[in-house]
């Protein structure tokens, strides 16, 4: 291909890039998804397709990705504390972090709020305002 | 590094007839192509697709996997992430997941008009049929492939153990993924899916968690932490504790295990040029070079003062000769021989012949006989306000008026005599603070230390906090992200007066005409509207800054460790601009506690947020489910349990998974937990024995099976795995 003249020379030798025309396709990318048009097909994402299965007109006991997902959890939920990982009996109200000791709530008093949110969030515990 | 990718091209695609099956793991982490039968894949990589931009060409390519960065310098990749054909366990894009079979099979050396070969492709339990058959369509339109079937990459590794003799007929697969983690009981070698259980954690999830973990750890070092170099770490460094609780506890106690436990990396780092004490003859030559300047600027200022004074005294002369003129012209002809010097009286020349006096004093740098000088000056002001003291009615018009003149000149001058008193009593104050200071330091330099950085923090907070009511708001409080303009605004008193002002300037009040304007004084509210006029503020924190700038030099000078905090703004986190220089400490990023708190995740899901029973929990859920209420068969399953998947590589954690069911199930059932052969590869492995099989072509489907019996019917294709 042209292309493949003005390419350095070691990306070609590594065959880095996906050649557009292969010999044992029927169609090819470029005729499939022609230029012009957005390539950003609209693609359906699991949770559309979860609800175009319609898995409610199906008898429940059968196997579908839907129930065979697992339940929450019963076992009481080991609290440790966010910043270093050890246990956390205690929470900070202000910031809802966890804490393990009095040095620890020390640095989270002093965290700016920013990491605070990320540390929430890692946790999914971060309030998002959408 | 574990996975390694293959994509050399192979050679020998046209030696297989068309007969031969072509194995695909098509997985969310890699995919692995080769030929059934064989003991290995022939190509692997990861199942990521880049769109970059070629800087120089301008075309937007496509490059497939992961590849050299060092290659990858020749494409504008800012606006292309990597993106994987997958969401969760489900494949939804078949536009990547295009490129990515075209790459595979371009790999494997195909060169014909079509791929004609069965083709088996492992998909996630339970997929959807939607995405089924998308992928079957893919296959058959496009790559023209004559049949296809479609399998589960847990039950193929099952399989592939049960016939190596690692597992029973009956078991319980455990596969923790890339995206998901699975839990499938096998009964007579089949899988049984209304038991199976699946969790939405994997290992994505693990290294995601240790990237931001130890990003907010070491917020310095952000760059170094990409995905790929914490996948390294996590793959070299973590470990599954056997109890997590204890396992902590000896990192807060700072135990000697938990010492050897700790890996440290270090980061590359290159120690700052020391500066090397300069030598003897440096230090002379400066010291000599600096004499000769003071010396130089000596002799000029010597110069300078010694005309001066030439030239003082000969005003002073020429002033004293005007004098004497004076007093030897006769009476009445004073005012004409004074119009020809410029000097209006005697009293004139006589006040400019004191001050050149004075000057000249100064210059010489006599000492200033201050009491001399204050009793001159009650004398020169006797004589200037010589006419207060003399009442009213005494005095003619002008004298009123000169009187006037005096009163003012007096006020004046006393309020100035005030102020410098009142300055010298506060300088006398402040020096007798420092003195009272320094003996407290004397006596206890440690807590006075403390103090003054308390002091210091307390205003610091103070001074920021006025900062952040300035400027609109900020970050008040946690929660609002984006309603800080409103609200932010209205927080300074003189902020909520303006408000106020507006409102009431622009509230129509309905009847009457408006009759803002009639007066003159209405105007006088837009000044007072003006954000100029709202600045009024500024003094009193400029008070504080002024305190916190002294205390904080004043801390420098004491304390060699002090680092006054800038305020950097708040984008910036508990980084402070370090004005001692770095050390070796500061680039090592030291793994304790994150060796066995990431993968832990696997165990406990909560903590990451996902509301699902973890790994040891699942089994039990998944016997639950089987509802068959047989003892033995229970018994049966939970004695041969496998473990596989890629992200069961964590040392120890058959032994955690071990103890965690023995928690669950009751007291003496038989547990035994087996680690797959090859956890990675058995997948692939299961699949490729199992096509090789003769009875293989009967579990395939071809495409007239598809066009010709629906998506109905695929909803309900299943393998069978025992053949």
């Amino acid at each position: 291909m042209s292309m493949k003249d003005k390419m350095e020379a070691e990306v070609v030798e590594a065959e880095l890039v996906l050649p557009s025309y292969l010999s044992f396709k029927r169609v090819q990318m470029y005729e499939k998804y022609p230029k012009g048009q957005a390539r950003g097909r609209h693609w359906k994402h699991l949770k559309q397709i979860i609800q175009a299965e319609n898995y409610q007109n199906y008898p429940p006991d059968e196997p579908n990705y839907v129930n065979i997902e697992s339940p929450p959890s019963i076992h009481p939920c080991k609290r440790i504390c966010d910043i270093t990982g050890f246990e956390a009996p205690y929470y900070d109200p202000r910031t809802n972090l966890r804490y393990a000791n009095a040095d620890v709530f020390k640095v989270i008093r002093s965290l700016p709020n920013e990491y605070v949110q990320r540390y929430l969030a890692l946790r999914n515990a971060a309030i998002v305002l959408k | 590094m574990p996975f390694i990718s293959k994509i050399q091209r192979q050679n020998d695609f046209n030696l297989f007839d068309s007969q031969t099956p072509i194995v695909i793991d098509n997985g969310a982490s890699y995919f692995r192509i080769g030929w059934a039968g064989e003991s290995e894949p022939r190509v692997v990589f990861r199942n990521i697709v880049q769109r970059p931009r070629h800087k120089v060409t301008g075309e937007t390519v496509t490059i497939v996997g992961d590849h050299d960065p060092a290659l990858l310098k020749y494409f504008d990749c800012t606006r292309s992430g990597p993106r994987s054909a997958f969401d969760s366990n489900v494949v939804y894009q078949f536009e990547t997941m295009e490129y990515i079979l075209d790459f595979g099979f371009d790999r494997m050396g195909a060169n014909g008009m079509e791929i004609d070969h069965p083709v088996l492709i492992t998909e996630c339990a339970c997929n959807p049929v939607q995405s089924r058959s998308k992928m079957a369509e893919l296959l058959f339109e496009t790559y023209g492939v004559p049949s296809i079937a479609f399998g589960v990459d847990v039950a193929f590794s099952y399989k592939y153990n049960q016939q190596q003799g690692v597992c029973a007929k009956d078991g319980l697969a455990l596969c923790p993924g890339f995206t998901t983690t699975h839990v499938i009981p096998f009964v007579d070698g089949e899988p049984v899916y209304r038991g199976s259980c699946r969790t939405n954690i994997g290992g994505f999830h693990v290294t995601d968690y240790l990237k931001q973990l130890l990003s907010l750890k070491y917020p310095y070092h952000l760059a170094a932490f990409t995905w790929e170099k914490v996948e390294d770490l996590k793959m070299e460094h973590c470990y599954v504790a056997p109890d997590y609780l204890s396992e902590a506890r000896l990192f807060q106690k700072g135990a000697k295990e938990a010492e050897e436990k700790t890996r440290c990396w270090q980061l590359p780092w290159v120690p700052p040029p020391t500066e090397e004490p300069p030598s003897e003859e440096e230090i002379a030559r400066k010291a000599a070079i600096k004499e000769k300047q003071s010396q130089r600027l000596r002799e000029m200022a010597e110069a300078k003062k010694s005309s001066k004074i030439n030239e003082l005294e000969n005003e002073l002369h020429a002033l004293e000769f005007l004098l004497h003129q004076l007093d030897q012209v006769k009476e009445s002809e004073v005012p004409s021989f004074l119009a020809e010097t410029g000097y209006v009286s005697r009293l004139e020349i006589e006040s400019e012949r004191n001050k050149v006096m004075q000057s000249l004093r100064k210059v010489k740098g006599e000492p200033k006989n201050e009491q001399a000088e204050i009793e001159k000056a009650d004398l020169a002001a006797n004589e200037k306000y010589s006419l207060i003291n003399i009442a009213d009615d005494m005095l003619t018009q002008e004298q009123l008026n000169e009187k006037k003149k005096q009163l003012s000149l007096k006020s004046m001058a006393e309020g100035r005599q005030r102020l410098k008193q009142k300055r010298y009593e506060e300088e006398l104050e402040r020096e007798r603070q420092q003195q009272l200071e320094e003996e407290k330091r004397l006596e206890n330099p440690g807590l006075y230390l403390e103090q003054l950085l308390a002091r210091y923090k307390d205003l610091s907070e103070r001074v920021d906090q006025q900062k952040r009511l300035k400027t609109n708001g900020g970050h008040s409080n946690g929660n609002n992200l984006s309603g800080g303009v409103g609200r932010g605004e209205r927080l300074n008193a003189a902020q909520r007066e303006r408000m106020r002002l507006l409102t009431t300037a622009a509230f129509d009040r309905g009847k009457g005409e408006d009759t803002f304007g009639i007066r003159d004084e209405d105007w006088q509210l837009y000044k007072l509207m003006s954000k100029d006029y709202a600045n009024d503020d500024d003094e009193e924190p400029d008070e504080d800054e002024a305190e916190l700038t002294r205390i904080s030099s004043r801390l420098q000078e004491l304390d060699a460790t002090f680092i006054p905090k800038s305020d950097v703004g708040f984008s910036q986190p508990a980084e402070v601009p370090r004005f001692k220089p770095l050390t070796k400490e500061d680039f090592q990023i030291s793994l304790g506690v994150e060796r066995f708190r990431c993968p832990e995740m696997l165990f406990s899901p909560n903590w990451i947020g996902v509301d699902q029973v973890g790994l040891d929990e699942m089994t039990g859920v998944s016997i639950r489910r089987l509802q068959f209420k047989d003892e033995s068969l229970e018994e049966r399953l939970t004695s041969s349990i496998l473990v596989t998947g890629g992200s069961s590589l964590y040392p120890g954690i058959v032994e955690r998974l071990e103890a965690g069911i023995r928690m669950i199930r009751p007291c003496g059932s038989p547990i035994k937990i087996v680690r797959a052969l090859d956890p990675v590869m058995d997948a692939w492995r299961g699949a490729a024995s199992f096509a090789s099989d003769s009875q293989f072509h009967l579990q395939t489907f071809s495409r007239q099976d598809y066009y010709e019996k629906g998506e109905d019917w695929l909803r309900n294709y299943q393998l069978q795995y025992t053949l």
